[in-house]
């Protein structure tokens, strides 16, 4: 009963998630936190390590969600801490070489499809991330703002000092065909 | 270069879904004519896409941000690592139980076996120390001693030479006769023998296990009563007395001189004496004597680890079991008190006493 109960809690936060719903993922975050934590320190993590593990379990969580054909197949809370435990072994591993966890009375179940999926998505951030942060300022926030935050011309041109939204469209033109090639040159290399 | 703006915007306008339905046909047309377009829009496409998804994570990580902060982390922290440690200790503890059962069962399974090993090595050790003399006869030996007395005398044994034989001495003039109770044991017919080679048929009338005696009696019309020459002592002898023995370890009679070894028989069985002398099968029952002739007890096994060393039941003994027989078969008692041999040499003393010393065979 408990069991169904949890199930069904599951689904709906998921449901938030998946919709960007500010109060699930406030649920998600802070219900399921302090078990990572807990994991992280009691294998000589700090609490920044338990935020970057968490955070990116969250977002690999959230990449999953976009799915339409996304199912959960185990309760939330042991998915996430999985995917950490997964994250984390492969994070001290790779700083101390030979280093396995000791079994614990937390539920596991393999994940690795998902990291793989995720290392994908992520290498595509990556790119994006340093191509915008190349391109430099003003170009950023206009296209930041034009095509994330959704403003119009008209409000990009007043916030950035352009005589009419023409001039600002001119601009971000520009900006887009560099961002374009930055992005490209990389991602063609994957 | 505005031409490609306008490309761009029109591009943009496609992708986003804000052309008229006539415009999206035109420039899906545009689309399927020109592949230099399709590219760019293919490229466009995915760049919008992948500029989606930054931001979505952007966002995504902004909100967590917020969120971590309106956390309260050292309380959680504090948290966590109290039930870790709570945690650790437990499983120490557990650890440390486990151990501790597991060397218990390791300790008890041990004990337990090293008692059943001892057991079973002490109950085979002291049957493999301790024989019995009784003697399987041998056939072809028998059968030319049966062809012997058959032209010394007319009264002989049935020709089968029987399974078992030992050797009995007479306790009365009227045909009693004492033997070891592990020679007769089973029994079907018991027949004994003289020296001269006269048998007897015998039947058991009483037996002992625990002190491993039996008393025979000669069932038989053509057996003549004489006195006997020995009597039964009754005090223990002391430690170093010689002793003498006469038995049918083959099927004459045999002679062993020895000596009185320890008081008290094997496994410290204070009803037996420990005889340094040498026996062999068939030497069970034989009487032993000390040096005045007396009857001090009776030959009944060996200790199979070393050499020389045989067991004999104490005569002080026998006597007692000759007064707790039943009533009606009863010895007469005087007969065991005269002595006719002391002071006598050895040589006479075993002439004399070689017509009392029978040769038991048993048929079963």
């Amino acid at each position: 009963m408990k069991q169904h109960q949890d199930i069904t809690k599951d689904r709906e936060l998921l449901l938030g998630l998946a919709e960007g719903d500010d109060k699930s993922l406030e649920i998600i975050y802070s219900e399921n936190f302090p078990v990572v934590l807990r994991m992280i320190l009691n294998h000589n993590g700090s609490e920044d390590d338990a935020k970057d593990i968490f955070q990116e379990a969250i977002i690999i969580l959230y990449e999953k969600v976009q799915k339409d054909d996304f199912s959960l197949s185990s309760r939330l809370k042991t998915f996430l801490y999985s995917v950490c435990r997964h994250l984390w072994l492969k994070k001290v591993q790779r700083t101390y070489n030979m280093y396995s966890l000791s079994n614990e009375l937390e539920e596991i179940i393999p994940v690795a499809d998902e990291l793989e999926t995720h290392q994908a998505k992520d290498q595509e951030f990556q790119i994006m991330e340093s191509a915008l942060q190349n391109m430099g300022q003003p170009c950023q926030t206009i296209l930041e703002d034009y095509y994330l935050h959704k403003r119009s011309m008209q409000e990009i041109a007043e916030k950035f000092g352009y005589t009419n939204a023409e001039n600002a469209k001119n601009q971000k033109y520009k900006c887009l065909m560099r961002l374009k090639k930055l992005f490209f040159d990389r991602y063609k290399t994957l | 270069m505005k031409d490609d703006m306008i490309l761009l915007h029109e591009i943009e306008r496609y992708l986003t879904g804000e052309m008229s339905q006539a415009e999206s046909i035109a420039f899906d047309e545009l689309r399927r004519t020109n592949p230099l377009i399709d590219q760019q829009v293919a490229e466009h496409r995915l760049l919008l896409d992948q500029l989606e998804s930054y931001g979505q994570r952007k966002s995504l990580q902004l909100k967590m941000n917020r969120i971590h902060e309106k956390l309260n982390i050292p309380v959680l922290t504090e948290q966590a690592e109290a039930e870790n440690q709570k945690a650790k200790r437990l499983k120490i503890r557990r650890r440390t139980i486990t151990n501790l059962a597991a060397a218990a069962c390791i300790a008890l399974v041990t004990s337990l076996s090293t008692i059943a090993v001892m057991q079973h090595d002490a109950k085979r050790k002291s049957t493999a120390q301790y024989e019995d003399v009784r003697r399987v006869l041998n056939n072809i030996q028998r059968s030319q001693n049966a062809l012997i007395n058959d032209i010394n005398n007319k009264k002989r044994a049935p020709l089968n030479p029987g399974t078992y034989g030992g050797t009995g001495f007479a306790v009365s003039g009227n045909g009693y006769i004492v033997t070891n109770y592990h020679v007769v044991a089973g029994a079907d017919s018991v027949y004994v023998q003289n020296n001269k080679g006269e048998a007897y048929k015998a039947v058991n009338i009483f037996e002992d296990i625990s002190s491993d005696l039996a008393v025979l009696k000669i069932a038989d019309s053509t057996f003549k009563s004489q006195p006997l020459p020995y009597s039964l002592k009754s005090q223990g002898l002391k430690l170093g007395e010689e002793v003498f023995t006469m038995g049918y370890p083959r099927d004459e009679i045999v002679y062993g001189k020895g000596y009185i070894s320890a008081k008290t028989g094997f496994n410290g069985d204070t009803t037996a004496y420990q005889v340094s002398i040498p026996v062999n099968p068939g030497n069970s029952g034989a009487p032993l004597l000390d040096s005045r002739g007396d009857i001090v007890g009776i030959v009944t096994g060996k200790q199979t680890t070393s050499d020389g060393i045989a067991f004999a039941v104490k005569s002080a003994h026998l006597k007692r079991l000759l007064e707790e027989m039943p009533k009606d078969k009863q010895i007469k008692k005087d007969q065991l008190h005269k002595n006719h041999l002391d002071g006598l040499n050895r040589v006479d003393q075993i002439k004399k006493l070689e017509d009392f010393v029978y040769m038991i065979k048993v048929y079963n």
